[in-house]
């Protein structure tokens, strides 16, 4: 395998797609050319760059005009037509909710399940925190241009749970604004995002300040929801369930932290 | 629908002309939903329309001569075999900012751009090819020159 031919196999060559003939080759022309190594060193980074880049999705009012127009009905189409729509629509369906096939708390749940899965990703993230915190008034106008919307948040971090940073997330269909603190050795994520459109629990959560929360487990991590106005708020940690209440209960009293949450 | 967005909006580079492509990629499935084969890869048939239906807005708009052109010639480039930047270069990839990769993105080719976004969409050979039309071994090696472009300009941007 010369350096052109090693060049092109890079990638496929770390994802275990080349025969074994090809793999050995790759590896021995690796072994002997540092020009290649030095490239194929590079290409794994570009990888780590290129999921960096920002996801695009589309826009709720794309959504909404394209749920109105394509999403499928009963007897509207014929049955191959209506699958295909059906299939093409499922962005639409989460979107909506879901409402067809699912009850209310198992949609909730999956709004659980995104916010357990969201959190993840922090803690696995080699960078976590796009900006570090200097503050709330240096992590909030950060996020002016990256998300849709003004992330409205009460607390500004203090010794017990320190404002990290903050970083641009997605929550479902739509991005979140990610605020990250620390409780002693624990990660705690709150993501904002908007509260439209998402199959939130029935109102049965329990008072935690000013707010009602809805509480629920999901693998070893608690997570604490809540809707103000426009906004929607999901705080996921492993930290001690009686700590993640204090935090939200000072995310979600106004006048504990720098600003006030916007009136609904 | 977010990918089919998230495809359009850096294959055509503009917000608006992703809206419209994502609703002409709906119309025409819609139209040609009864042709579907059942059994074949339906996500890959919905990102080839969306894929067809920005190619044939170039044609119409004009812009697709020249650039074609300069396409098909970049295909038969080679490998450069230029020494790399070495560190400098992994200091850029590490430091690469979004705009950075927006913009090293856009400089591509659309050929270049689209084997690169459904790549990472998750797209195998065989379906980027089924997707842009050509042959798998034709994909595999784009997309290895597309990266080794995207590296070079996001080194440039940074030096």
């Amino acid at each position: 395998m010369d350096c052109m031919e090693t060049r092109t196999n890079l990638l496929a060559g770390r994802r275990g797609l080349l025969s074994p003939q090809e793999a050995a080759s790759l590896q021995e022309h690796l072994r002997g050319c540092e020009l290649c190594t030095r490239a194929d060193a590079a290409d794994i980074e570009l990888s780590r760059t290129l999921s960096r880049l920002p996801r695009r999705d589309a826009p709720q009012a794309l959504k909404r005009r394209l749920e109105s127009r394509w999403a499928p009905r009963e007897r509207r189409w014929p049955r191959r037509v209506g699958q295909v729509v059906a299939v093409a629509g499922v962005g639409l369906a989460v979107a909506a909710g879901a409402t067809l096939f699912l009850g209310a708390r198992e949609r909730s749940d999956a709004m659980v399940t995104e916010a357990v899965n969201d959190h993840l990703r922090v803690l696995y993230s080699e960078h976590p925190v796009e900006v570090e915190s200097g503050g709330i008034h240096q992590v909030k106008p950060w996020f002016a241009g990256r998300v849709d919307f003004a992330p409205s948040v009460a607390f500004a971090g203090d010794q017990d749970f320190p404002l990290k940073g903050g970083s641009v997330a997605y929550f479902m269909d739509r991005k979140a604004a990610t605020f990250i603190y620390g409780h002693r050795l624990h990660t705690i994520t709150l993501f904002v995002f908007r509260a439209d459109g998402l199959p939130w629990p029935p109102a049965d959560g329990e008072p935690v300040g000013s707010q009602r929360v809805y509480v629920r487990d999901d693998r070893g991590f608690h997570v604490l929801m809540w809707r103000h106005g426009d906004l929607g708020y999901a705080l996921v940690s492993d930290t001690s369930p009686t700590d993640l209440r204090e935090l939200a209960g000072r995310l979600a009293t106004p006048g504990t932290g720098s600003e006030s949450p916007r009136t609904p | 629908m977010d990918s089919l967005h998230h495809f359009a909006r850096y294959l055509s580079g503009s917000a608006v002309d992703a809206e419209d492509l994502v609703q002409e990629a709906y119309a025409r499935a819609f139209r040609a939903a009864p042709t579907f084969a059942w059994g074949t890869n339906l996500r890959a048939w919905l990102f080839r329309i969306l894929r067809n239906a920005f190619i044939d807005g170039r044609r119409r708009t004009r812009r697709t001569s020249d650039e074609d052109a300069s396409e098909s010639a970049s295909e038969e480039v080679p490998f450069a075999h230029e020494p790399l930047f070495g560190d400098i270069e992994m200091e850029a990839l590490r430091g690469a900012v979004a705009a950075d990769i927006e913009r090293a993105l856009s400089a591509l080719t659309a050929d270049a751009r689209a084997v690169v976004l459904l790549d990472l969409e998750g797209f195998s050979e065989g379906e980027i090819a089924e997707i842009v039309g050509c042959a798998a071994g034709t994909v595999k090696s784009r997309l290895s020159r597309a990266r080794d472009s995207l590296r070079k300009l996001l080194a440039q941007y940074r030096r």
